[in-house]
């Protein structure tokens, strides 16, 4: 669905412009490897798995890398001393619309070497997984899961994949998609009747709360039906 | 110059309905009610529902500059057992609402709710697929103070509102002002029609017209259509 | 970066009194072994509606006896989706979303957005328009700091410092007051430039401000820093390492509490930070007593940082000159042909962006605040804006934290990270 891109006036109203399929991908930005000592050394080392380069912002260096090898990618970063990013700075996600992939965003820090990088993965809609990097930096715990929660990216390996900002039993989608409308999906009416049927005490149990647990598996609810709906129900 | 003269009202309810009379206030009520009114409007405690930006006011309302005290509301109750006033001063999420009832639930009668700022008053800048369009769906709100965030002089005029409102009550309308209907608890305030009509449609940042069942309306004629 | 430690006459044994002489500690020590009763351990839940968790924040403990067992925080009662409305709005809308993100400290937060638009698009502002914003983000950060120290300090009991604290921001509140005309919600800055330039007198007031807020702050470090209560309440509680604050996110005063000197305006430095002369406190244990320590240094440094920009302020233009970004004067625009078409285009087109992301981190008052941007070629809104809040990663260490330590230092631990719930929810 290509929407007509509208300008002055016009615009006003206009909600997010979701980008052509068909306008050149990231066609901005020069690339100099030369300039970026890590991007050099991961395009010698890892070859194939690096997809593209640019510079963004006068020095801001994105690196594309091929999302089955981010976990290999970004512990070497991570453990390698000339290199040796210790500092996640972010983790989150960039959806552009119309059908493009999902990118899924790095922005690391070194403290040794005081350098920055951005890696981004891009993810095609119908396969939203790659591999979570808890195991490196515990801070990407919650960003991952803010990921999941507004994105529907699952991070294959994490302790703790649940929603973390919308309701557990949120069953509207994943917010931040570009064709999730702003005001949601259900009548004001709807999303007040199930805010006000929500049972706030029903996810949490002693057992759940020990760290790394496996959680509280909540039934997938189906749009059209209320979470006490469910024939599963514990108090 | 007889009694119906000088009694407020013409006195029909001392004639008619004894000193207590039903209906009308009589001399005794009324000066029962001044007492009792007097009373609860000049020790309001409130109950700070902070969430937000609004809830700093509230902080700075309270603190000396401004000082809540002088109208003996400094004992900030976090209780809602002990409050008379919820002051809900912030945006509230759907995921806060039923938090929100709750707490309102717990109050005891005589109970008043402000809802302070924009954002509490009708959903403020964020008319966005979280947020609650306006308290008054889901509390009733006897005073809306607008403003985002509301000077600290605008929530005391918006207290000084609620003690007014609090002036003209009469003990012969005690079961219309404590009017509460226990099985309404934990429910929408607004009926759904009512809820529809205060968020409505408006402007093509909308995009939301499908219902959860996956039917499509503009307007709702009727509660069916919700 | 020479590791840079405060030294402060006062003892970190509980049995030290305030003038370094034993004495008689009100709190018991606590290494008295509890006798193991076997008893089922209790859930409690803490909030979203609380006095105590500065915010609509639950956090679900499960408690032996006094001690917590785990504590899950469970965030997202104050979700306003900042971000998606940001695609719905012009690079210059979304100034006044950012105010109401960390609303104890906005100006920090509107200098960051337009840093990082400024950079996305390669705009450079005018000096004296770097000066004006560091004045206002170093002001700010007096502000946030000083909220922290009020609420912190009445969480662990004290009220005075509350009031006191309050009676100051007042005084901030007036100088946002007189440049912006809101006291919170400022939305003082623009792409490329600011909303408006420094009233008459501001400078002065700001001055005036500056003279007698150390008096204060040295009040309270009176009140607070060897009391006796406070430090049985404040050291040892809630510690982390060098390595694991790196790896767990903290950034910030956390941060330097735990011996990291790392802060943004020193190693990643903007708008001439390298040029003031501040010092960065670090502390060593990395409890809520160091954090509170940095803190109160760093309002201290901020007042030296404020008075040197005072001293350096440039005369000059405050916005940039281009038409095509910044909104021309009323009587040009009203006068002039070009600058009212250049008026019209800029607020009905916005200002058009070139493709690619920009991520600018600036150190706000609770950590790294940074600021995520992508758009496309010519793109007026934003395709993504991203926020990475300090706060939601700070908090997010809490179950580290209050493991093994008793529900009231649970809410000290909470009150030492110094969080605001929106910016954690967005």
């Amino acid at each position: 669905m290509k929407e007509e891109k509208k300008s002055g006036l016009d615009a006003v109203d206009e909600g997010p412009v979701s980008s052509d399929v068909s306008r050149a991908e990231h066609s901005g930005g020069q690339a100099d490897a030369g300039e970026h000592a890590s991007v050099a050394a991961l395009t010698e080392h890892f070859g194939s798995a690096v997809v593209r380069h640019r510079v963004y912002a006068g020095d801001q260096h994105v690196l594309w890398i091929a999302p089955e090898k981010s976990h290999e990618i970004l512990s070497w970063l991570k453990s390698d001393p000339d290199h040796q990013y210790d500092m996640m700075s972010d983790v989150t996600a960039v959806d552009y619309g119309n059908g493009r992939p999902i990118n899924v965003v790095y922005q690391m820090f070194s403290t040794v070497h005081r350098r920055e990088l951005r890696i981004r993965c891009e993810l095609p809609l119908d396969a939203l997984e790659i591999d979570s990097v808890v195991d490196l930096w515990k801070v990407a715990n919650w960003l991952e899961r803010e990921v999941f929660d507004l994105f529907g990216v699952t991070f294959k390996g994490h302790p703790d994949l649940r929603r973390i900002l919308m309701p557990d039993d949120y069953a509207e989608g994943h917010p931040l998609r570009k064709d999730f409308p702003l005001r949601g999906r259900f009548s004001r009416a709807e999303q007040t009747r199930r805010a006000l049927n929500q049972d706030v005490e029903r996810f949490y149990r002693p057992e759940d709360l020990s760290a790394g647990h496996t959680p509280q598996q909540v039934a997938d609810v189906e749009v059209g039906t209320l979470a006490s709906d469910d024939a599963e129900g514990d108090a | 110059m007889g009694l119906k003269d000088i009694l407020p009202g013409g006195g029909t309810s001392a004639t008619t309905g004894g000193i207590l009379g039903m209906g009308s206030p009589t001399f005794l009520t009324s000066r029962v009610d001044f007492i009792v009114n007097w009373g609860r409007r000049n020790s309001l405690w409130p109950m700070p529902f902070g969430t937000a930006c609004c809830a700093i006011e509230m902080m700075a309302s309270a603190a000396s500059n401004f000082d809540l005290a002088r109208f003996g509301m400094e004992r900030m109750s976090f209780s809602p057992r002990q409050a008379d006033v919820l002051i809900c001063a912030g945006r509230v999420p759907y995921k806060l609402a039923p938090v929100l009832r709750r707490v309102w639930d717990q109050m005891p009668q005589p109970k008043w709710c402000i809802s302070m700022g924009a954002c509490a008053s009708s959903g403020g800048v964020f008319d966005v697929y979280s947020m609650v369009q306006g308290i008054d769906t889901i509390v009733p709100v006897d005073v809306y103070i607008p403003g985002c965030p509301p000077r600290p002089e605008g929530l005391i005029y918006g207290l000084m509102m609620i003690q007014e409102k609090i002036r003209q009550e009469s003990l012969t309308r005690h079961f219309e002002h404590r009017a509460e209907e226990p099985g309404l608890v934990a429910q929408p305030r607004a009926s759904d029609i009512e809820v529809a009509e205060l968020s409505g449609a408006f402007g093509n940042s909308t995009q939301q017209d499908q219902l959860s069942d996956g039917k499509t309306v503009r307007v709702a004629s009727t509660s069916e259509d919700l | 970066m020479a590791q840079r430690t405060i030294d402060l006459e006062v003892g970190r044994g509980r049995e030290m009194g305030v003038d370094g002489n034993p004495a008689l500690s009100p709190i018991a020590p606590f290494d008295i072994a509890e006798p193991d009763m076997s008893t089922e351990h209790m859930l409690i839940n803490i909030g979203p509606q609380h006095p105590a968790t500065h915010g609509v924040l639950r956090l679900v403990c499960e408690l032996d006896g006094e001690t917590v067992k785990s504590v899950v925080p469970d965030i997202g009662f104050l979700h306003s989706s900042f971000e998606k409305l940001g695609e719905y709005r012009s690079w210059n809308q979304i100034v006044t979303l950012t105010d109401r993100m960390d609303y104890l400290a906005p100006l920090i937060y509107n200098c960051a957005y337009v840093m990082s638009v400024e950079k996305l698009m390669g705009i450079e502002v005018t000096e004296r328009c770097k000066v004006v914003r560091v004045i206002l983000m170093e002001m700010d950060r007096i502000f946030g700091h000083l909220l922290w120290l009020g609420t912190t300090a009445i969480d662990v009991g004290a009220f005075t410092p509350f009031l006191y604290s309050f009676q100051q921001r007042e005084r901030i509140y007036t100088l946002h007051e007189e440049l912006t005309g809101a006291r919170i919600t400022t939305s003082a800055t623009r792409v490329g430039g600011m909303m408006a330039d420094l009233p008459e007198g501001w400078t002065e007031s700001l001055s005036e401000f500056l003279d007698t807020f150390p008096d204060t702050l040295a009040e309270v470090h009176h009140l607070l820093t060897g009391n006796q209560i406070h430090i049985g309440r404040t050291q040892g509680i809630g510690a982390i390492n060098r390595e694991d604050a790196i790896n767990y996110g903290f950034t910030g005063p956390n941060l330097r509490a735990a011996g990291v000197d790392y802060d943004l305006r020193k190693d990643r430095p903007y708008y001439d930070y390298e040029t003031y002369d501040f010092e960065v406190p670090v502390g060593q244990h990395g409890d809520c007593y160091d954090r509170y320590l940095c803190r109160m240094e760093e309002m201290q440094q901020s007042v030296g940082i404020l008075r040197q920009a005072l001293d350096r302020l440039p005369d000059g233009p405050i916005n940039v000159d281009d038409p095509n970004i910044s909104l021309p004067s009323k009587t040009d625009a009203m006068s002039d042909m070009e600058s009212m078409i250049h008026h019209f285009k800029v607020i009905t087109e916005g200002i058009p962006a070139p493709e690619g992301d920009c991520y600018l981190g600036i150190e706000g008052s609770k950590g790294e605040l940074g600021m995520y941007l992508v758009a496309e070629e010519g793109d007026t809104k934003p395709v993504r804006w991203r926020v990475r809040p300090p706060s939601f990663v700070n908090l997010s260490v809490i179950p580290k934290l209050a493991e093994g330590h008793l529900v009231s230092d649970l809410i000290m631990i909470n009150a030492s990270l110094d969080i605001v719930l929106g910016e954690i929810d967005r």
